[in-house]
Order: C-alpha cells, then structure tokens, then sequence
C-alpha cells in the first residue's frame, strides 16, 4: 500500500498509481461499475462464494449433457449405492446416478429461483415506482394496502395458489412463489424512487420540461438498478426455501422431473438406511442459499456503500 | 404514548377485514364444490339444502359479510368434510401443539443465539466470532428439513437417545424445537452481535468506562440492553419464518399440529377449515406486529410518530 495521500484514495486500498495512472498518463476515468467491481472483489468471502455459485449453475448446466447416464435412468441393480468413482453421490432406491440427478434438479431449482426471483422485482418495481413516483394520496393508499399484505403468511398463500391453479409445474411454482413476497421489494423501491425525486438533476430535468416517464425511465429507474441487483441475491436464499419447503411438504413438481426440494421428498422415505439421498440435495440447496447471502452482503457493499446492515 | 398505541390498535382493524377479505376471494377461486364431489351420491333435494345451508350460492359479499361476522365471533363455521366437527374444534384440537412447538423454538433461538451473538461481538475478530459467524451463516442456510432429518438419524436412530416421532412427552419435544429454532438461532446471533458492536462504539459507552465503570458492568448495564432491541424488532418477521418451518417439521416428527393438518385440508378441498386457518394465522402475525410496534414504541420514543 503507498504512503498516505492527501486525496483519501488509501482508504480504497488503492496504490496512487492505481487511483491516478502511471505518472504523465492522463487521469484514468473511473465509472460505477469499475468502482463496485473493485470493492466486490476485496471482500474475498463474496469473491469465493461468486464463484461457487457460479461453479454450481456450470455444473447444473453443464453435466446433464455429457454424463454418461440420464437421471431418470432406473437400473434397480446398483440400487441405493453409496458414493464411488462411477456414482460421486451414490445412487438413489431406483438406481438413478445422484450426481446427474442433482444436476438436473437444480436446473430445475435454479431456474424456479431466479424466474420467481425476477417476477417479485417485476412486480416491486411497477408497484414500488408508482407509489413513490405519484406520491400523495394514492401512495399513502398502496402502502396501506402493502401494509394490510404483509399480515399475509407466505407459505399458506403459496399452497393456495397452488390449490387455484390446480397443477404444479415450474411456471405455476414461480407464481406461487412471487405471489406473497414482493412486498419487502415494492417498499425498497418506493424508498429509493422517493429520495432520488428531490435531487437537483430531476429538479432540472423537469425544469427543462422532460416528461415523467422520461423522468422514470432515465433518472429514477436507472439509479434503481444497484439495489435491484442486491435486491435479487437478497430474495433467492427465500424463494430456492420456498420452493424447497413446497416441495417436501407433497406440492412440488411431479415425479419423474424433481426439484432439489422434490428430491429431498423422495430421499425423506428412505432417509433411515440410506440418508444420503436427503443429504445431497438438502446440501446443494443450503450451498447455493449460503452463496447467495455472501454475493448480498458483497454486492451491498460494493453497490450501496452507505447502507449498513442493521 | 397512549395515542400511539389507540392508533395503531385502531389500524388493525381494517388490515384485519383487507386479510380476511384477499383470503375469501383466493379460497373462491379454488373452484370446486365439496358437495358434488362425494362417493355417495345425495339425493338433489339434500344437495339444495346443504348449499343454502352453507351459503353456496349467495352473493360473494353476502358471503363475505357473514363469514366477518362468524370471525368476529370467533366462529370459523363448520368442516365441510368431517362430519360433525367445527373448525373450531379443528383448531382446538391441533393448535396448541403448534403454538408449543414455536414458543419452545423461540425460547430455544433467543436463549442459544442471544449469548452466542454477544460473545461473538465482545470477541470480535479472534477465532470465537469467526467461527461463530460461520456457524450462523451455514446454520441459517440449513434446510429445516435436513436438519430434522440429521437429528432424528443421528441422536434418535443412531445413539437411540430421544423417540424420533410423536409429541407426548418431553423428550418427544426436545428435538422437534431445536430444529425448528435452528434458523432463527442463527440469525438471532448475528443480529446481536451487529446491534452490540454498533453499541459498543457509542458516546454513552465510552463515558461510561471514562467514569471508571468496571467493563463487564457497562456491558451489562448499557450494551446489553440496546442491543435486545433488535431482537424484539425481529420478532415479528421471524413469526412468519416459524409457522413456515412448521409446516415441515411437525410434517417430519409426525406432529399433529395446524401445519400438517393444514396440506390435509387442502387437499381435501375443505375450504372453512383451509380458509379458518389461513385467517387464524394471518391474525396471529398481525396482532405479533402490533405488539412488536407498540414495544417499539414504548422502547423508541423517535418510532412513534413516523409509524402509525
């Protein structure tokens, strides 16, 4: 680290060099972005925990393709198998390869989490922003409104409206999912979208007689987008639960297909003799949650250096 | 102070009908009529007489209406599978062992995760609060279920120590309300040691030692106390944790509780009993965040004004 400069670039762990260019090089431009990469990647925890995540999706993505066996393959002679070389995970009570079937679950899981995880963004912002943005009567009606939703219990609502439906599939479950938890969002929103309306630039821009939806669309929205993107690993660690928890209590995703949740149904029937078909997908559920708090709190940092966690 | 709380208490009331109300309109949109649905085939006249009786085809704000006014009345109507049986008699029946089994999570979180949290923060940085961090962190990403399910093979199974099911002694308790208090444990713990180091850099703190205090007296005296207050705050949203987690667990240790009854009554499609325990519980969160705003409140003289 160089020597203390005047500048107070040493509390962003940067050289002078770093911060300025080499000498005679003109001033290096610095954008958002830049900056909360490089605060992202000083919190090493957020760093790790990013990349297994990452390692994770690859894996899901990835493996179904080129594994040597399909996860619905049933083959009752290697039966409820321990781990080996030619099974890492074992083998659940029909035969089926745990490695490849973990990795099609969580395809599955995965793609449920963020597809409920962007319909609650969806729906928070449209509330959120419409509230904050007209403000006055009607948002003092939507936020009561809110107010009386967040009685609600979440997975009481989600078993009902999976009850409507009457099936469940992964569209349905991301409906039931995002249907009582975009409350919380809906309220970051409006906060945002409030305090950013009396800053000098959207005064100006209204003073020159920019339209509100291009008051929205390029000054407000915009500088959403930071805590949106904390807001998306924030609600993940509860909708990948959700979905875990629906599904084990019977109202996932039909047989053959699984969930990671689903999976672990399954597991719960023979969890006295052979416990490691509960353990592998309750684990890969837990690690992808664990992740997912890391990238939050990395991202917050980096994002939204001001909020502190409280 | 008293105004606050009249207020707020006031406010209840038409969050109340709006919860009641979204849950009459979801439950009618099932669709599905028990009665047509039967193995039994009844007579058309009987059919006639069951749906006047049950006000199926009335108007949905007659309906609604009526159903307020049995809620008011703490009357949630019949069952409309079981034969002879109230939801009153449902919830009587199964949720007391619900309500034990938080209360004991509960008790099982603050008393664990309260101590953990504030000696992580008197240690801050040496081995015992990163380990206890990373306890926490992994604790409350833990599936509920694989937490049970460890338990029951591991002390029940395997060390034959506690009964892996049922809910009649207190040993049948015991492993059900640690794995149900698990999660909040963990998030206790970390809210604890963040309110208390925050407090630990205070003024008051600081003049408190300057006058001599001996440490362990101004923590217990100061610290301590300001740092409860999340604890309280986090009451309210960990309530809707618990009844979640509980839908798992007494599925799991075969507990007759409201959760596992609950996937029944949907399942059956015995809409009151859905439908009273759906508002059963939303009113049970609302009147947890009255308390937790009124203690706010009374705690935080500077919350008063800004939440009504």
């Amino acid at each position: 680290m160089a020597a203390s400069t005047p500048t107070g670039i040493r509390d962003e762990g940067l050289t002078v060099e770093q911060a300025l260019g080499a000498p005679g090089t003109p001033v290096g431009q610095s954008n958002l972005w830049k900056d909360a990469w490089r605060r992202y990647r000083r919190n090493k925890a957020a760093v790790v925990a990013g990349t297994t995540f990452l390692v994770i999706v690859l894996y899901c993505i990835v493996w179904p393709i080129i594994s040597p066996y399909s996860g619905n393959e049933v083959d009752f002679s290697i039966a409820k198998e321990g781990p080996s070389l030619a099974h890492p995970f074992g083998t659940d009570k029909f035969g089926r390869d745990l490695f490849t079937r973990t990795a099609e679950g969580g395809r599955v899981s995965i793609l449920i989490a963020f597809g409920a995880t962007f319909a609650i963004l969806a729906i928070g912002v449209v509330y959120g922003s419409i509230s904050g943005f007209v403000g006055g009567r009607l948002d003092n009606g939507m936020m009561r409104f809110l107010d009386a939703l967040y009685g609600l219990p979440y997975l009481p609502f989600a078993i009902i409206t999976l009850a409507i439906i009457g099936h469940t599939d992964k569209w349905t479950m991301m409906i039931a999912l995002s249907i009582a938890s975009w409350f919380t969002t809906a309220r970051i929103v409006r906060g945002q979208v409030i305090t950013l309306k009396e800053n000098d630039y959207v005064r100006a821009a209204k003073a020159v007689g920019a339209r509100w939806y291009r008051i929205l669309a390029r000054h407000l929205l915009p500088n959403t987008l930071g805590i949106l993107i904390i807001a998306i690993f924030l609600e993940l660690p509860a909708v990948i639960l959700g979905e875990a928890f629906l599904s084990f209590i019977g109202l996932g995703i039909s047989p053959p297909d699984a969930s990671w949740g689903a999976m672990a149904q399954e597991g719960r029937a023979t969890y006295r003799t052979h416990p490691i078909e509960i353990v592998v997908p309750s684990i890969a559920i837990a690690s992808l949650v664990i992740c997912a708090n890391f990238i939050a709190d990395g991202l917050r940092d980096a994002l939204d250096p001001r909020t502190k966690e409280t | 102070m008293l105004k606050f709380i009249v207020r707020r208490i006031f406010w209840t009331i038409p969050v109340l009908l709006a919860v009641i109300f979204l849950t009459f309109m979801m439950m009618r949109q099932i669709g599905g009529n028990p009665f047509r649905h039967t193995e039994r085939a009844v007579p058309e006249a009987v059919q006639a007489n069951l749906e006047r009786k049950f006000h199926v085809n009335d108007p949905w704000w007659k309906q609604y209406a009526f159903y307020v006014k049995g809620v008011a009345t703490l009357d949630f109507g019949p069952s409309l599978v079981l034969r002879g049986q109230t939801v009153n008699d449902i919830i009587k029946e199964h949720f007391p062992k619900s309500i034990e089994l938080g209360v004991y999570a509960f008790l099982f979180a603050i008393v664990v995760g309260v101590p953990l949290g504030m000696i992580a923060a008197l240690r801050q940085n040496t081995w015992v609060d990163y380990s206890a961090m990373f306890f926490s962190n992994v604790f409350h990403a833990l599936p509920s279920f694989l937490v049970a399910t460890l338990m029951i093979y591991f002390i029940a199974l395997k060390a034959g120590l506690l009964p892996t099911s049922g809910w009649t002694s207190w040993e049948h308790k015991l492993l059900p309300a640690i794995a149900l208090g698990f999660a909040p444990m963990a998030l206790f713990a970390r809210l604890v040691r963040g309110t208390m180091l925050e407090t630990l850099q205070q003024d008051y703190v600081r003049t408190a030692r300057a006058k001599g205090l001996r440490y362990r007296r101004v923590v217990g005296l100061h610290v301590l106390r300001n740092s409860l207050i999340p604890v309280i705050t986090a009451a309210g949203p960990l309530l809707g944790f618990i009844i979640t987690g509980a839908f798992v667990i007494e599925l799991i240790f075969n507990i007759p509780g409201i959760g596992q009854y609950y996937v029944t009554a949907v399942n059956a499609r015995d809409y009151s009993v859905v439908m009273g325990l759906t508002v059963l519980l939303s009113v049970i969160i609302i009147i947890a965040n009255l308390i937790v705003d009124i203690l706010y409140g009374i705690l935080d003289p500077r919350t008063r004004d800004a939440r009504t």
